[in-house]
């Protein structure tokens, strides 16, 4: 395996900085950029996440055309925030209301795709501590320059933010190593260069995103990267490194449901590309122990791993954006 | 024509329709941490933003004050100076991240002096998007090292090299909206340390104790006479000391300060405590030092000069009613090289010197619209001809 990829599709976003230079590729290819932003009880995070966007992307230099954020059912106070700035706010279960609902990240992510207007789709997760406007610009900047990458993944290091107010300077990214990246490299070696594929933040072209189907949790990060590398190659892919990223620590029971999720999604992704043979059908229930005094008392979640398809294949999308199927 | 003053209400009006570019300075830069001796990280950011904003001339000085100039369009007229202190009385190591809702920032050092440096940063983009232009250059300096054991070095270094004069200056701090200060005390501000050396072997039970020797200290300094006039006090305000809740205390240091309308009076009684501070130690047979940290002489251009009438009418066409105290900051300093300057704050907020600090978003706008009428005057000449 050789690592041409990682040299030449690999970029830092300070190659990026100059905004004068990427409106005016933006202008030239005559497009619309469209901010999506997954949210559920980001009332801490999401105004400061916007008020940056708005100022620097919008205001300043006119890169990005409309913020939306796409609301999974917040108890908080996120809709308030978000709408004291001006991002455009809906709570997913309002959006396609004739389908059934379901509540997740890769759900807002597919509905935020019907709800948006541009032809490029950043997404960013909603709860950046330390967010910056290279978080955007840093991921727009290979899609707008080149003319071949179509899917941009960021990747950073990543401090963790531990207890009240201390900062942990190292950490982050276990399920990344310990199984995102061991499925790659036993199957797909190429991708192991994509050095951080659960990333949250990725920008891509509309056209990529609504022709692949979104898992409505944790999987759609996992299923997006095996869905693009196997139809268009992963020349269409890029990365770009965003420096540092605060995020909030999870636990590691949480982070053994993410994983549960995405090893599901990987190996349905195999079974379906023919390349394993399912004998019989993955339970849906991830069950852990917590100590109880001296019981241990087993929890089980149900993550049956439902897939939204194609937005392509949506008739009332085909329809708002006059797209053929 | 109106008048710039006339227009200030209007120009409150048009900066809130910019919020967001002000709130991002305040939030970028209030979220690198700069404790004071430590701000390059947030000196170059500055910088980065002033030159983002199509700042003519950006440079570090031979002291790290970051500072950008705007030209002005005559040649012939000295420079405005518009400062604001980098450092923060915030550790590097706690958590810096900042939270924005509809009206309020959170986040550590945000009223000392993330809003003040945040608004300093927006003051290019500002003029340009209010088509302001100035006769004279307008010298955009972050200071550092200005509070505590910084001494306001970052000021004092800007201003020592500086050649040609200089026509006014505005200091922005973070709080509170209101503040007019136009005087600063004379100020001694010092550290008591006592120590006691351990002994080899085992330790005497009932030796002194370093914490009582400097309550000792404290309860002198009480017991001194300080004149109502001038005006002259001394503040206990830090203390710390001992190793463990039972052990005898082998070291403690006491942190005052004397302030005072009058120099003379501040070193009487800067002489007081020297004198309560040998006396004790040689009584205790302790070692007991006073060691002097910083000091500023007093001074005031007074409340008839045109800047600080020209300030009021500002704040009074805003409907900000002035408050006006000595204060001690880069004020003093150019109070000390017969600058002309006042000391304005931008908005109103609660708990400056905890982690959770919290600054209005709303007020901000009338705070920095007060800011450009006290910089129209200068520009206008009222500090010309004094």
């Amino acid at each position: 395996m050789t690592y041409n990829w990682l040299k030449s599709n690999t970029f830092h976003h300070s190659e990026f900085s100059d905004l004068g230079r990427l409106v005016e590729a933006k202008q030239k290819k005559k497009i619309k950029i469209s901010l999506c932003l997954p949210t559920l009880n980001e009332e801490r995070t999401i105004a400061k996440e916007i008020v940056i966007m708005k100022s620097e992307l919008m205001n300043r230099f006119p890169l990005i055309d409309e913020i939306v954020v796409v609301d999974s059912g917040s108890t908080d106070r996120t809709r308030e925030a978000a709408e004291a700035y001006g991002a455009r706010f809906y709570s997913a279960a309002d959006i396609l209301p004739d389908m059934e609902h379901f509540r997740g990240k890769g759900e807002n992510l597919w509905k935020g795709l019907y709800i948006t207007q541009g032809d490029i789709i950043i997404y960013l997760d909603a709860d950046i501590k330390n967010i910056h406007h290279r978080f955007a610009y840093g991921l727009l900047g290979p899609l707008l320059l080149t003319d071949h990458i179509k899917y941009v993944k960021a990747f950073y290091d990543r401090p963790i933010a531990v207890g009240k107010n201390k900062m942990r300077s190292t950490g982050g990214g276990r399920v990344t190593e310990l199984v995102i990246r061991p499925l790659f490299a036993l199957f797909f070696p190429e991708l192991t260069q994509i050095i951080q594929p659960l990333s949250g933040e990725y920008a891509s072209y509309r056209d990529i995103l609504e022709k692949i189907p979104f898992p409505i949790g944790y999987g759609v990060e996992t299923s997006m990267i095996l869905d693009i590398y196997t139809k268009w190659g992963l020349e269409v892919i890029g990365q770009t490194d965003l420096d540092r990223r605060v995020h909030r620590n999870q636990s590691t029971q949480a982070l053994g449901r993410m994983a549960f999720v995405i090893i599901k999604t990987f190996i349905n992704r195999k079974a379906k590309l023919g390349l394993i043979d399912l004998k019989k059908k993955m339970f849906d229930e991830m069950i852990q122990y917590n100590l109880v005094g001296n019981e241990y008392r087993p929890v089980s979640f149900k993550m049956e791993g439902l897939e939204r398809p194609p937005m392509v294949e949506v008739p009332a999308y085909t329809e708002k954006f006059a797209r053929e199927n | 024509m109106r008048t710039y003053l006339e227009n200030l209400p209007e120009y409150a009006h048009a900066i809130k329709a910019f919020k967001e570019t002000v709130i991002t300075n305040v939030v970028l830069l209030g979220q690198e941490p700069a404790p004071t001796f430590k701000e390059k990280a947030k000196s170059q950011l500055f910088l980065d933003r002033l030159s983002d904003f199509g700042v003519d001339e950006c440079t570090i000085d031979g002291y790290q004050n970051p500072i950008g100039i705007i030209r002005g369009t005559a040649k012939d007229k000295p420079p405005i100076f518009v400062v604001a202190h980098m450092d923060t009385a915030v550790k590097k190591d706690v958590n810096h991240n900042f939270v924005v809702n509809g009206e309020m920032i959170t986040g550590a050092g945000v009223m000392d002096n993330s809003v003040g440096v945040g608004v300093l940063a927006s003051l290019p983009f500002i003029f340009k998007s209010l088509d302001l232009r100035f006769e004279s250059d307008i010298v955009l300096a972050g200071v550092v090292q200005s509070i505590g054991r910084g001494n306001l070095r970052g000021i004092r270094h800007l201003l020592k090299p500086w050649s040609t004069p200089v026509r006014g200056a505005v200091c922005i701090e973070g709080g509170e909206l209101g503040r007019l200060n136009y005087s600063s005390y004379g100020m001694i501000r010092g550290e008591i340390e006592c120590s006691i050396p351990m002994e080899s072997g085992f330790e005497p039970q009932f030796k002194p104790n370093a914490i009582l020797i400097l309550n000792e200290v404290i309860n002198q300094i009480l017991q001194l006479s300080l004149p109502q006039r001038p005006r002259s006090r001394v503040i206990i305000g830090k203390i710390y000391g001992g190793y463990k809740h039972g052990l005898i205390a082998h070291d403690g240091t006491l942190g005052f300060e004397i302030q005072s309308d009058s120099d003379s009076m501040v070193k009487t009684i800067y002489n007081d405590i020297q004198d309560i501070v040998s006396g004790t130690g040689h009584e205790s047979r302790v070692d007991l030092r006073l060691n002097t940290i910083s000091s500023l002489h007093a001074s005031s251009i007074g409340y008839a000069h045109p800047l600080v009438k020209s300030a009021v009418a500002a704040m009074r066409r805003l409907d900000l009613k002035p408050v006006s105290e000595p204060s001690e900051s880069e004020l003093s300093i150019f109070l000390a090289h017969k600058i002309p300057a006042v000391t304005l704050g931008v908005t109103r907020g609660k708990d400056y010197h905890l982690e959770a600090a919290t600054m209005e978003i709303e007020p901000m706008f009338r705070g920095i619209a007060q800011i450009l009428g006290v910089i129209l005057a200068i520009d206008n000449g009222v500090c010309d001809d004094v």
